[in-house]
């Protein structure tokens, strides 16, 4: 099947895609730790149940669906704002490799050899509407490009979904004016799944299944995770005035909690490491 | 009618001796001045000629030539003033100048000595060069006599300096205070117990001052990075007599030591702007090079505010010097070597705007341009760097209360007994350890060895990396009072390495 706005897209990988229901999966270019989980859990979780995911291989939540897809076994396509030849970000080109290598396909609308325009993105974001079926924001800051995306959904019939955040984060701006305005709230794979009006055997599939973003702990380190925040960052000054422990002390244990993936650092701080949810047997 | 004196002349920190010989002999009046004289040089004539009318001698009215020996060493500054002057005198007298003596100084055209720059250097160089005594301007005197084993002789006008040698009337030598250690640490302006928070950032400053680490604070604006700053020279100890010597030879060579207590045992906080110029930062001008920043801020602080903000190459000249506690600057009148063995704290905005990562307000820099600025940055600079926090605002409500952290002179008790650990068992501080020398004197307990090499293994460190935590963590365990270096000390060292977040 090909449809009508697919016409005059350049390619790379296998196009059109396999048969089956699209997803756009985007949002913020410089994410919260939370919110690439959900982009990356979503997007796993959809390709698993068959779902065609589709982002932009922009920084952030784009990548985070893209190999989201890719762990769960699917086919994702990345919309560019480039040419097909032009990956961009230039540290996404191995990201742009494992696309193609997983059956995947990059796609635009610009000519071959097409740089980096800062106006050539919002024609990409309606490209990707159109090319989707539904289209879930995962955060998105006030003004962000995902919004643009969204709009041109509903210019073109689409669901828009969202995914809500902490209220206070500056990146759920974005998401809950969405979803004020009538976007569906999106928890899980299965409540995109069903937007898509999937069959009732993929909704059945229990990979698909809500899935518990776990907390990684371990037993041993006095709890120090259990002070952490999974959203907010909190600096080793913060917990040691809380722990009331010595500030080298607790830059070592939370050095060691690093090392073993139950703590995530950043610039700004801590937070404790989301597990993805187990593979079920 | 020979005379002859002797002087030096200064090549940054390099003591040259020179000879300057007087002739007089027949032939027209003329003034003739050869040796590879510098214009400065060249202008000691006037003054001499002048100096000596108004000092009630005679100045010769034949043919007079003055040489400066040796003739291929290139001569420059006032300083050889009264050397000439003193030789023309001796030379119309006959008589030769007491063994073992040099003389400095400028002469202003009434026969008044002047002050010169230098003084401390020559003094030290000529000590070396085996002088006993020497003759310099009433001014710098003070300076000289912090030189052990010379007798000072101060000389406010050139004719009590050659009634002295004539044997008219004689000049008391300075008597020494002489450069004993500093009594009392100095009062510090600023103090640790006036920082508000900042617990990461204040236990960073602690290992810095202990192992000598360079360190980089990274914070939006008003978090406190130029506080916590300027609080290291307070943790510091004392200079010993050694580096404050050192550190005056620096001031000496600028003009810039105090003419009545020219030893300072306070370690010097140099804070440049971030327009400096290369020159002013590393050291240049014209003809030899002058002492920059970092000569300046040699055993003490080189602090760099918005250090994504200096020129790229000015900061890549800092490398060198960084490695090798040295600087070498090659000018076409020669090259120049100073010391300039600094701690360097450098400081900057995570981004562009300053907010990224702020828990209140929001950052509005593109992730592009958080990039590009913190790859202006990255590279060889930051690796050079030991240990690198980030620091965050501290809560207006916080603020207004009583800070509750230690104060300087505790920190600086286990900064010292720290620095002793280290200078007793390896003669240096951690920072300089040489890979070599890290694996001989600070063994890894197995457990520590396999959590540095995960860690390594995790995050990619590069080899240089790999040793930098190595050498924090040995700083660690020297302010525990450990010889072992334990699995906590490296956990620690590791949670100063911000770069391998950023990844």
């Amino acid at each position: 099947m090909s449809r009508p706005e697919e016409a005059g897209l350049r390619t790379r990988g296998r196009w059109p895609p396999p048969e089956g229901p699209r997803a756009a999966i985007v949002g913020s270019r410089r994410p919260s730790p939370y919110g690439e989980a959900v982009a990356e859990q979503l997007g796993a979780d959809l390709a698993r149940a068959g779902v065609i995911v589709i982002s932009g291989l922009a920084l952030g939540i784009d990548a985070a669906a893209h190999r989201g897809a890719l762990l769960g076994g699917g086919v994702t396509v990345a919309v560019m704002g480039t040419g097909v030849d032009v990956v961009y970000p230039a540290s996404h080109a191995q990201l742009a490799e494992e696309i193609l290598a997983g059956g995947g396909a990059l796609v635009s609308q610009f000519p071959d050899g097409t740089t980096p325009r800062r106006h050539n993105f919002p024609a990409r974001n309606w490209t990707m509407a159109a090319l989707s079926d539904v289209v879930v924001v995962v955060e998105a800051a006030q003004g962000s490009g995902a919004l643009i995306t969204a709009d041109a959904a509903l210019d073109l019939h689409k669901e828009v979904m969202a995914v809500p955040g902490s209220v206070f984060s500056p990146l759920s701006v974005g998401t809950h004016g969405l979803i004020r305005d009538g976007a569906a709230l999106v928890q899980n794979a299965r409540d995109v799944l069903a937007a898509l009006g999937a069959t009732q055997e993929v909704l059945d599939d229990p990979l698909s299944a809500p899935q518990r973003l776990g907390v990684a702990a371990l037993p041993g380190r006095d709890g120090i995770v259990s002070h952490l925040s999974d959203v907010l960052a909190m600096s080793a000054a913060e917990i040691s005035r809380k722990l009331q422990l010595p500030v080298a002390e607790v830059l070592g244990r939370l050095t060691a909690l690093e090392l073993d993936g139950a703590v995530r650092r950043h610039h700004d701080g801590y937070v404790r490491a989301l597990r993805k949810g187990k593979k079920p047997a | 009618m020979l005379g002859a004196v002797d002087s030096c002349t200064l090549a940054g920190f390099d003591v040259r001796g020179v000879e300057v010989q007087a002739d007089i002999g027949h032939g027209d009046t003329k003034f003739l001045l050869v040796g590879l004289a510098a214009t400065s040089v060249k202008e000691a004539r006037e003054r001499v000629r002048s100096a000596i009318k108004n000092s009630g001698l005679e100045f010769p009215g034949q043919r007079l030539t003055v040489n400066l020996a040796p003739a291929e060493l290139r001569k420059e500054g006032s300083r050889l003033d009264l050397p000439i002057a003193v030789a023309i005198a001796l030379a119309r007298a006959g008589k030769k100048p007491p063994p073992h003596t040099a003389f400095l100084g400028e002469l202003a055209l009434d026969g008044a000595v002047r002050h010169v720059d230098g003084v401390l250097v020559a003094a030290l160089g000529l000590r070396r060069l085996g002088y006993e005594r020497v003759f310099v301007p009433e001014a710098d005197a003070a300076e000289a006599a912090l030189v052990e084993c010379l007798a000072v002789i101060p000389c406010a006008n050139l004719k009590a300096v050659v009634d002295h040698l004539l044997g008219v009337t004689q000049i008391q030598p300075f008597s020494h205070g002489g450069a004993s250690a500093a009594a009392e640490p100095p009062a510090t302006e600023h103090d640790l117990a006036e920082v508000h928070g900042q617990e990461e950032g204040r236990r960073a400053l602690e290992i810095a001052a202990a192992g000598g680490h360079h360190l980089l604070l990274s914070g939006p604006p008003g978090a406190g990075k130029t506080m916590l700053a300027r609080c290291l020279p307070g943790i510091l100890p004392s200079l010993e007599l050694e580096e404050a010597l050192e550190v005056a030879q620096v001031r000496s060579l600028l003009g810039e030591l105090p003419g009545h207590s020219p030893l300072d045992w306070t370690r010097p906080f140099r804070a440049p702007h971030h327009g400096v110029s290369m020159a002013g930062l590393i050291g240049g001008g014209t003809g030899l090079a002058q002492p920059g920043e970092i000569s300046r801020a040699h055993h003490g602080v080189l602090f760099l505010d918005e250090l994504a903000e200096f020129q790229s190459p000015v900061l890549q000249a800092l490398r060198q010097p960084l490695e090798s506690g040295r600087v070498t600057i090659t000018r076409s009148a020669g090259s120049v070597s100073y010391p300039a063995r600094f701690t360097l704290v450098a400081a900057t905005n995570p981004c562009p705007c300053g907010w990224a990562g702020d828990p209140i307000r929001s950052c509005r820099c593109t992730p592009g341009g958080i990039d590009s600025y913190q790859r202006r940055l990255s590279g060889p600079l930051l690796d050079r760097i030991d240990l690198k926090v980030a620091v965050r605002r501290v809560k207006l409500e916080t603020l207004a209360s009583e800070p509750t952290g230690e104060g300087s002179s505790a920190v600086r008790e286990r900064v010292v007994a720290a620095r002793r650990r280290q200078l007793d068992r390896q003669d240096c501080l951690n920072a300089q350890l040489k890979p070599a020398r890290l694996r001989k004197l600070a063994g890894l307990e197995p457990a520590s060895r396999r959590t540095l090499e995960r860690w390594a293994e995790q995050r990619g460190l590069t080899a240089r990396g790999f040793h930098r935590a190595w050498r924090v963590a040995r700083t660690s365990a020297d302010l525990d009072g450990s010889e072992q270096i334990g699995e906590q000390h490296i956990l620690e060292a590791l949670g100063y390495r911000l770069q391998d977040v950023a990844a």
